[in-house]
């Protein structure tokens, strides 16, 4: 007999299969781990922005009682870093220090205390030197630089240019120009960082769990750092609290402590404070972009122009990837004849920048959005009549050779026009209520893997044995957005079992197929597909098996709801546990694998540079904010948004909904709340009251259409759902102030005090020019 | 473990008595209300003291009356219990509507209203970690020499953020002091300084025991209101906070009292504004009365959100309760 | 100094020797090992750490553990009964009230105080009642259409 079905598989709205470990506490995130044996680490990080180190002396620190081991730069002589090519940090800072806050020395101690007493008697003597906090101060002329190979503290430039900029702009019959400044932000993941470390002395091998998004890239730098062999380190993802984009790269705590545990012979417990969490940072870089569009009478867009300068902090990091991305992605949403680009990643003594979610993109689509409504204004066209003037086709590829086969932005619009009522409540808003709107995509995962080794860029291998359960594993990390659930749906939909037939085990080096990690919203599209491959392959073995008891063809056995048929007839029918112990019985435990490689047509041009921005597949994403806006306070309070996002196919309609419900809002926060702020490069910011994520009072409704365009090579049609719709939020909202107040703001966060200023400054415009008018 | 805290010791006494006498024991001591604002300054390296007297143990310091005599607040009620006390709401809405807006609702069910009477006052230079301070040579108000808002002033400028004295000054509330000296009374507005490094006027030893509010007015002859500039719903400071009590006079002329806090070091009363004559233009008073809050707040640069916008924000929202309460008035 | 303190955890009594200085949410994590509770911030900033002390939400990072002497404390732990998920731990878990998962306890705790007091709550009751426990994941969407589907489910 077979047990009725408790749960449908892709398609259908299911809840995480670990949910239920998140519901109850019984989820083991890093700090969670069992540390009564462990020591307790400390890092000592540097007080000053710029310097050279004169000297660092820990002897007091390690005479005092308690303290098993202190790291310096002399323990590890090695870079580190997520590009291959532009490695140019340490684990702990060698001869100069680039940033407040950057790790100097660590301390493992029998406990917290004794770690922190330690810290204040290591003595660091350092000679200051000018420091930068802005992109345009760090390529000033006379600057000292950061890094004595990159002259100008430029990190990377990037020049682009596809199609003929000159005839765009001469064939437009509106050119505008406009600057735009957004802040920087951090992706503030509710887990704070943590990282248990556990050396074994007589083996000299290293266990580590960590919160990373990546920890395949963990175990290469912790290799190269610890000169270690890679195959004596052991890798461990325990449940982790969000990312976002700031664990998508090793991180310095994560080296350190894998240096102390060495250092001590043992095991340490490192847990940042949040403030440490902040420091290390690696969210979106501070970013000035000047926009020019061209756009004809009719709201075609002729030509683009833009430049855009990050402030990347003190360190590569992701930055030529982020720097490369700001400039691709300007392609890929509308049809657009000619761009140019120009990209600065500028060094500053700033923590580093990395990768946060809408990487590279959601700072120029802000500017590309704001303006084409203000160009619109001007042109007396509706806002969405000139995005839909500015359509692909699909399937085509982008003048930079970016690859798009599914293109649900058409609907996206029809569906979001519709949903808020747009044409029949923009007029008749009361004063001071505005609606906005803008588009936006995202890639489906870079086609071309930051770290090139030339294997297939996804691997998930499933077992089923006695028990009859089926154990798929997969190196997939799920930090919150249900990749887990996702390869379990997809394994169930191809073996036509119940959900609950399928455990998933994830994120153990010594286990689990490796996997580059989760970034770029690849997981889906890529291990999705992976999955698939092996389920098919297992299936294929089961109807093999079904078909000899059975005495049919393979071709005509079907298998659903657990019951393998031939042609789906009750008179020749095996149960799935009749059929997985016929298979068993012919060669016992069954092992499969599945892989996935991006082919190369999807691995962008040619060009210097165009790897960056490749992709299976965009997502697409149209939103409609209206807000409420106080005047005489400064204050925006967001009523409602109407969010419709192409996902290709909802594998998970319930975890779609809720990566766009939540990128949504985490565009909301950068548009209204979220900035760092830096005195003399000390973190104004670093506490969860002065970063200010939403709260649940000031966060709005958020309506949401799931649309389908079912790409050709997307796992069932899947693409992204993740990050497409983050970067339509801050343009639609300040669009929608234009429309509640009549004023175009061009930095964000629009928090109360900029608004309150730039209204004083258009009063203070509008007045002039009246006086001018009156004047002649 | 965690170890955010430095060791001390807990003292809990029962009574008022117990309470003076183990301070006067151990002056190195720190009293204890609901621990919001202290237990979170210590983790931050902020406090300097072995020994905690946890009051929240004292019967006294938990009563809660509302009669014809007035209000008399214990000040180990908690935040929790004004919000949801219904007469207070009626009678004295400027109370209530500030207790709101305290923190979130946990910290509100344990922060106390003599805590957040003593609120620490908040700058960006102080209530960061020890690294943060140590790295900045520390400041004024604690282990530096320099307040790092004013680099030329004498004295610190920290910001006093707590939500609920303006709204009970408004009401001329006094507060019940007890100590070394025994029991002493005094008007609320009194009990602090323009200076963020010493902005409470209790000597060594006291602490509050309860505010006394004259009695509210249920015939709509009084409303009052608080509001606050900030930038998020729930958990923020205030960036800037005003109470407004209207008050319909024998005469038929309308008094308009005011408060602030988050601007100064201490929070403070509106000097200055005329009671509206029955002939007078209403609209142009309120606009004075925004412009004497213009001018008597002196918001600093404590805050990464501008001294200017505070200054500009609480005066809109002083004008805004005022017209609303005035219309609100029988 | 070190005190004994005797307290009910989740119904069951615990007597255990602290000291003065212990965080509720060291005590419940690190001596009770119920780890359910987490640490978001620096201190009361996040609301992670919320449990119920006497019925009522807190955040346990600035809440000492000697000053629960004698109190209830309940934790997301003891919101399973019998092996089965409570109305919240079952709606959020359904509705995709948890992505990550890291600020859920403190969530389901907070509304669990809240439908203590108010069986039925409004959506604003809900966001006033949620306004000190910050989620990075959902955007609050999901989790206010948790609660009211375990205020519904609670009728």
């Amino acid at each position: 007999m077979t047990a009725p079905l408790k749960s449908r598989a892709a398609g259908h709205p299911a809840p995480l299969i670990d949910g239920i470990e998140k519901v109850t506490g019984k989820a083991l995130y890093t700090a969670d781990l069992e540390t009564s044996d462990a020591l307790a680490g400390r890092i000592l990080r540097s007080p000053v922005s710029h310097g050279e180190i004169v000297s660092l002396d820990v002897s007091k620190a390690l005479a005092l009682d308690g303290v098993r081991a202190i790291v310096t730069a002399d323990d590890c002589p090695h870079t580190y870093g997520v590009i291959p090519v532009a490695m140019n940090e340490y684990p702990l800072a060698r001869g100069k220090v680039r940033y407040r806050g950057e790790p100097v020395a660590a301390i493992a101690a029998i406990d917290a205390h004794t770690a922190e007493q330690a810290l204040e008697l290591i003595e660091l003597d350092i000679r200051e030197l000018p420091a930068y906090y802005t992109a345009n101060d760090a390529r000033a002329k006379d600057a000292v630089l950061l890094h004595d190979d990159k002259p100008g503290n430029l990190d990377r430039e990037v020049h682009h240019e596809f199609g003929d900029i000159a005839d765009g702009f001469a064939a437009a019959d509106l050119v505008s120009t406009e600057q735009f400044e957004c802040a920087e932000v951090n992706h503030a993941q509710m887990e704070p960082h943590a990282t248990l470390a556990d050396f074994d002395a007589e083996r000299k091998q290293l266990t580590m769990h960590t919160v990373s998004q990546v920890p395949y890239y963990v175990h290469l730098m912790l290799a190269r750092c610890l000169e270690m062999d890679t195959c004596d380190i052991r890798v461990i993802k325990p449940f982790v609290g969000g990312g976002f984009g700031a664990r998508t790269e090793t991180l310095n705590f994560e080296l350190i402590t894998g240096l102390l545990a060495r250092a001590a012979n043992g095991k340490v417990m490192m847990r940042l404070t949040r403030e440490e969490t902040l420091i290390t940072h690696r969210g979106r870089p501070d970013t000035q972009v000047e926009l020019k569009i061209g756009m004809s009478q009719e709201g075609r867009i002729t030509a683009v122009d833009c430049r855009v300068t990050q402030r990347g902090g003190a360190y590569a990091g992701y930055g030529l990837v982020t720097i490369l991305y700001a400039g691709a992605l300007l392609h890929g949403l509308y049809d657009i004849p000619a761009v140019k680009y120009d990209g600065y990643r500028v060094y500053a003594n700033l923590p580093p920048c990395g990768a946060m979610r809408g990487h590279g993109t959601v700072d120029v689509r802000h500017a590309f959005e704001c303006m084409l409504d203000r160009m619109a204004r001007q042109l007396e066209l509706d806002p969405f009549a000139v995005r839909s003037a500015n359509l692909l086709e699909a399937p085509t590829r982008t003048p930079n050779d970016l690859m798009v086969n599914s293109y649900g932005l058409p609907e996206c619009l029809s569906t979001v026009e519709m949903a808020s009522g747009w044409h029949e409540r923009k007029s008749g808003l009361p004063p001071g209520r505005g609606l906005g709107m803008a588009c936006s995509h995202y890639v489906s995962g870079a086609a071309k893997p930051v770290h090139w080794t030339g294997e297939p860029h996804a691997v998930v291998s499933m077992k089923l044995d006695f028990d009859g359960s089926i154990t798929a594993f997969t190196g997939a990390s799920d930090i919150g957005q249900g990749s887990t659930t996702m390869v379990a749906l997809a394994a169930a939909e191809i073996l036509g079992v119940d959900l609950a037939r399928i455990r998933v085990i994830t994120n153990d080096s010594a286990i689990t197929p490796k996997d580059n990690g989760s970034y770029s919203s690849r997981v889906t599209f890529m291990v999705g597909n992976a999955a698939i491959e092996a389920a098919t392959r297992l299936r294929e073995i089961l109807i093999a098996a079904a078909a000899k008891k059975l005495e049919a063809d393979p071709q005509d056995i079907t298998c659903t709801m657990e019951t393998f048929s031939v042609h789906g007839s009750e008179q020749s029918m095996m149960s799935f546990a009749d059929v997985a112990a016929a298979a068993l019985a012919e060669d016992g435990t069954i092992s499969v694998k599945g892989t996935f490689t991006c082919p190369p047509q999807a691995q962008g041009g040619k060009h210097r540079g165009g790897a960056v921005g490749s992709t299976m597949g965009f997502s697409y994403a149209v939103q409609v904010v209206e807000v409420a806006v106080d005047v005489e306070t400064g204050l925006i309070s967001v009523e409602k948004v109407w969010a419709a996002l192409d996902c290709g196919f909802a594998i998970n309609p319930l975890a779609v909904q809720g990566q766009i419900e939540g990128s949504v809002w985490m565009g909301m926060g950068q548009a209204l709340c979220e900035e760092t702020r830096y005195m003399d490069g000390l973190p104004v910011h670093a506490s969860l009251l002065e970063y200010r994520v939403p709260t649940i009072v000031e966060s709005p409704d958020i309506e949401v259409y799931i649309v389908e365009s079912n790409d050709p090579l997307g796992p069932f049609g899947a693409k992204e759902a993740g990050e497409g719709a983050l970067s339509g939020f801050p343009p639609a909202l300040v669009n929608a102030v234009a429309d509640a107040i009549g004023l175009d703001l061009n930095t964000l966060p629009v928090t109360p005090d900029r608004l309150m200023d730039a209204l004083v400054a258009q009063r203070r415009k509008q007045r002039r020019a009246a006086s001018l008018k009156e004047a002649s | 473990m965690t170890e955010a805290l430095p060791e001390f010791t807990l003292d809990r006494p029962e009574t008022i008595d117990q309470a003076v006498t183990a301070m006067a024991k151990r002056p190195s001591s720190r009293f204890l209300a609901g621990g919001t604002d202290l237990i979170v300054n210590m983790r931050r390296g902020l406090v300097d003291t072995d020994c905690l007297i946890d009051l929240t143990g004292i019967s006294e310091l938990q009563q809660l009356s509302d009669g014809k005599s007035g209000l008399t607040i214990g000040a180990g009620v908690t935040l929790r219990e004004i919000c949801e006390h219904r007469d207070i709401r009626r009678s004295y809405g400027a109370i209530g509507e500030a207790c709101d807006a305290i923190a979130g609702p946990g910290h509100r069910s344990v922060a106390t209203v003599g805590g957040n009477l003593c609120l620490d006052t908040r700058c960006m230079y102080y209530n960061q970690s020890h690294w943060w301070r140590k790295a900045n040579d520390f400041c004024l108000k604690y282990k530096g020499d320099t307040c790092h808002v004013a680099p030329t002033g004498k004295r610190c400028r920290a910001a006093f953020s707590g939500d609920l004295a303006p709204a009970l000054m408004v009401h001329g509330a006094e507060v019940e002091i007890a100590g070394p000296d025994g029991r002493r009374r005094m008007p609320l507005a009194d009990l602090y300084h323009e200076d963020g490094a010493n902005h409470l006027g209790l000597k060594s030893g006291e602490f509050i025991v309860a505010v006394h509010v004259p009695p509210g007015d249920t015939q709509r002859m009084v409303r009052s209101a608080y509001a606050k500039v900030r930038i998020r719903g729930a958990i923020d400071f205030p960036l800037a906070g005003v109470a407004v009590a209207c008050t319909r006079l024998a005469s038929g002329e309308v008094r308009i009292t005011s408060a602030l806090t988050g601007t100064n070091s201490r929070p403070f009363l509106i000097e200055g504004f005329d009671p509206i004559g029955l002939d007078q233009d209403p609209d142009a008073a309120f606009t004075n009365l925004a412009k004497l809050v213009q001018k008597q707040v002196s918001p600093q640069r404590t805050s990464t959100i501008g001294s200017h916008y505070r200054r500009l924000a609480v005066s809109a929202l002083t004008q805004r309760l005022a017209k609303r309460l005035t219309l609100e008035l029988e | 100094m070190k005190q004994i303190i005797a307290l009910r955890i989740n119904g069951a009594v615990c007597e255990d020797a602290v000291s003065d200085s212990l965080l509720l949410i060291d005590y419940l994590r690190e001596v009770r090992h119920l780890t359910g509770a987490k640490m978001g911030c620096d201190g009361g900033e996040c609301g992670a750490c919320t449990v119920l002390v006497d019925g009522h939400p807190r955040p346990a990072c600035i809440t000492l553990a000697a000053s629960c002497n004698g109190r209830e404390i309940e934790t997301i732990e003891g919101q399973v009964s019998n092996g089965r998920l409570s109305a919240l731990q079952r709606a959020f878990h359904e509705n995709l009230g948890t992505q990550c998962g890291y600020c859920t306890p403190g969530m389901i705790m907070a509304a669990e105080g809240l439908l203590r007091r108010s069986p039925t709550p409004s959506d604003r009751e809900i966001r006033t009642a949620l306004g000190g426990n910050l989620c990075r994941c959902t955007g609050y969407v999901k989790i206010i259409k948790s609660i009211r589907a375990a205020a519904g489910a609670q009728l």
